[in-house]
């Protein structure tokens, strides 16, 4: 078997059966980080210390028949927000690019407790796109590449996360979303990406961008393994007061689904995106219905948007005060901070109080469905030099994006295909709250009658 | 000016004021426009009546140290 582009369950039957060693797999993945990862700008630091020792132990456990799940000996990226003991995390802001913690976040502490071995931090757009950048280069490591076209866009604000596993880079990686930092990557780079209900992860030791917004989620090749990534790092924390106490197991359910797609799914976007959705309906209709749907008039991008606003406003108070915005690497991140200062406590609080409607708004409109599918952007991946706003310019909503972000929603974007210029296009399925096994169990069946997810970039096979 | 551009404007002038010396003419052209984005926002949030019952979407928990 050849381990660059198997996926995490492949890996790991190899990784038991003795074919492949944690040490081995360690380090051709670290090998693969420092010869690539700059082409891409999508590695911020190798972690080859502590992979080795990871590695090491994992190996010597699997010898002893010490089994710690399917994530045992997998090595895998973290987003640079996560606190990795005593390696920088930079939040991929020069101002910053000095920061360290002392302690693993929860998410890679559950990473390590389940076996898996952290080979690099990834890049990431500064502060998660938190001062608003609107082009690629807003990140003190460069514009990070999808690797299907070195002149185009990951996507953000896991960029790094998507890139490099795109490329073959790792295995899985961890990212984050507040609004659509998993999916737009997942999309940009043509990998499967999970953005977990709101609470199912701890953000305990993550860059906070807003509180009530952030997930963190897994970039893996295919939707399967972001059910067993997502199982590892799920549950409640107490370091983390929204982690819910329900617990995630990862299964896939079979039968047939019902799915909903919103009226308007198709407004505004690039007619190869628009092709290949329509392609990927007539490969759902043969196992699930599939019906039309419609989200009522409501602010919904008001909603989300003011409390992302105020949010991101607390969050960085300190570091707009100082005037730290100036040192960004984005020209539009340095006086980005400053308007939303004025967003008023009555409007903040108006969107909190909008907030539960929409959920229960969202709520009815996907009663007796699955999960609602659409494509995962307007787009395919934006040429470097350009603002990604007038790829496709327009007054289209979000209301997915909205809705799913502010609602805490869970949805996953898998690869369904490519533009003319081979760009991959993704769908996306969002489900219900704590709903994750049903939309992965979507994407499942959907990645097991196609292709699009074991096709992989040329420049980057082994 | 209509309400809305009035109420722009005076939380322009607030920024304008508390950061404006860290700010080019052009940057504060777009933190205009940024603040003008959030006023459009509001009044949309505004529009939707709420009942007084309607709280925030989120549950404040009273804290008690855990005593051992």
């Amino acid at each position: 078997m050849n381990p660059v582009f198997a996926s995490v369950r492949e890996l790991s039957q190899a990784i038991q059966s003795g074919e492949e060693s944690p040490v081995e797999l360690t380090e051709l993945f670290i090998g693969r980080l420092r010869e690539h990862g700059p082409k891409l700008n999508s590695v911020v630091t190798l972690t080859e210390k502590r992979a080795l020792r990871e590695a090491r132990k994992a190996q010597r456990e699997i010898r002893e028949e010490i089994h710690r799940g399917p994530l045992h000996g997998i090595p895998y990226g973290g987003k640079d927000l996560l606190a990795a003991r005593g390696t920088p995390t930079t939040w991929g802001a020069a101002p910053l690019k000095d920061l360290t913690f002392g302690y693993d976040a929860t998410a890679v502490r559950k990473l390590k407790r389940a076996g898996a071995i952290l080979c690099a931090k990834l890049a990431m757009i500064e502060l998660a796109g938190g001062m608003g950048y609107r082009q690629p280069n807003a990140s003190f490591t460069g514009p990070c590449a999808t690797p299907w076209s070195p002149s185009h866009w990951s996507g953000g604000s896991s960029s790094g996360s998507g890139s490099s596993v795109a490329a073959g880079l790792v295995p899985f990686a961890i990212g984050s979303e507040t609004w659509g930092s998993i999916l737009s990557p997942a999309n940009n780079c043509g990998v499967s990406g999970l953005r977990p209900t709101y609470g199912r992860v701890s953000r305990h030791g993550a860059m906070a961008l807003s509180w009530t917004l952030d997930k963190l989620g897994p970039l893996c090749l295919t939707a399967d393994d972001c059910g067993l990534v997502l199982e590892a790092i799920s549950g409640y924390d107490p370091e983390d007061a929204s982690t819910t106490r329900k617990r995630y197991r990862y299964s896939v359910e079979v039968g047939e689904f019902r799915l909903g797609v919103p009226k308007d799914a198709l407004d505004e976007t690039q007619e190869a995106v628009a092709d290949r959705f329509k392609a990927s309906l007539t490969v759902l209709e043969r196992f699930a219905t599939v019906e039309e749907i419609e989200f009522p008039s409501f602010p919904y991008e008001a909603v989300t948007r003011t409390i992302l606003n105020a949010e991101a406003a607390s969050a960085f108070d300190e570091f707009t005060e100082k005037g730290l915005a100036r040192g960004l690497t984005a020209p539009e991140d340095h006086y980005g901070p400053y308007a939303r200062t004025v967003v008023l406590a009555r409007d903040y609080l108006k969107a909190l109080r909008l907030r539960g409607r929409m959920a229960m708004i969202a709520e009815d409109v996907m009663a007796g469905y699955d999960a609602v599918v659409a494509p995962s952007r307007r787009t395919v991946a934006s040429p470097m030099g350009q603002e990604f706003r007038k790829v496709a310019p327009g007054t289209a909503k979000d209301v997915m994006g909205a809705v799913g972000n502010g609602a805490g929603l869970p949805a996953v974007s898998v690869p369904n295909g490519f533009s003319g210029e081979g760009l991959p296009t993704g769908i996306q399925f969002m489900g219900h709250a704590y709903d994750e096994n049903r939309v992965l169990s979507v994407a499942v069946e959907y990645q097991r009658r196609t292709g699009w997810h074991r096709m992989h970039p040329e420049a980057f096979k082994a | 000016m209509d309400s809305k551009s009035v109420e722009a404007e005076t939380l322009f002038k607030l920024v304008e004021q508390l950061y404006g010396g860290r700010l080019s003419e052009a940057e504060l052209e777009e933190v205009k426009k940024g603040v003008e984005r959030i006023v459009e926002a509001s009044m949309e949030l505004r529009a939707v009546e709420l009942g007084n019952w309607d709280e925030p979407f989120s549950v404040f928990t009273p804290y008690r140290r855990q005593v051992k």
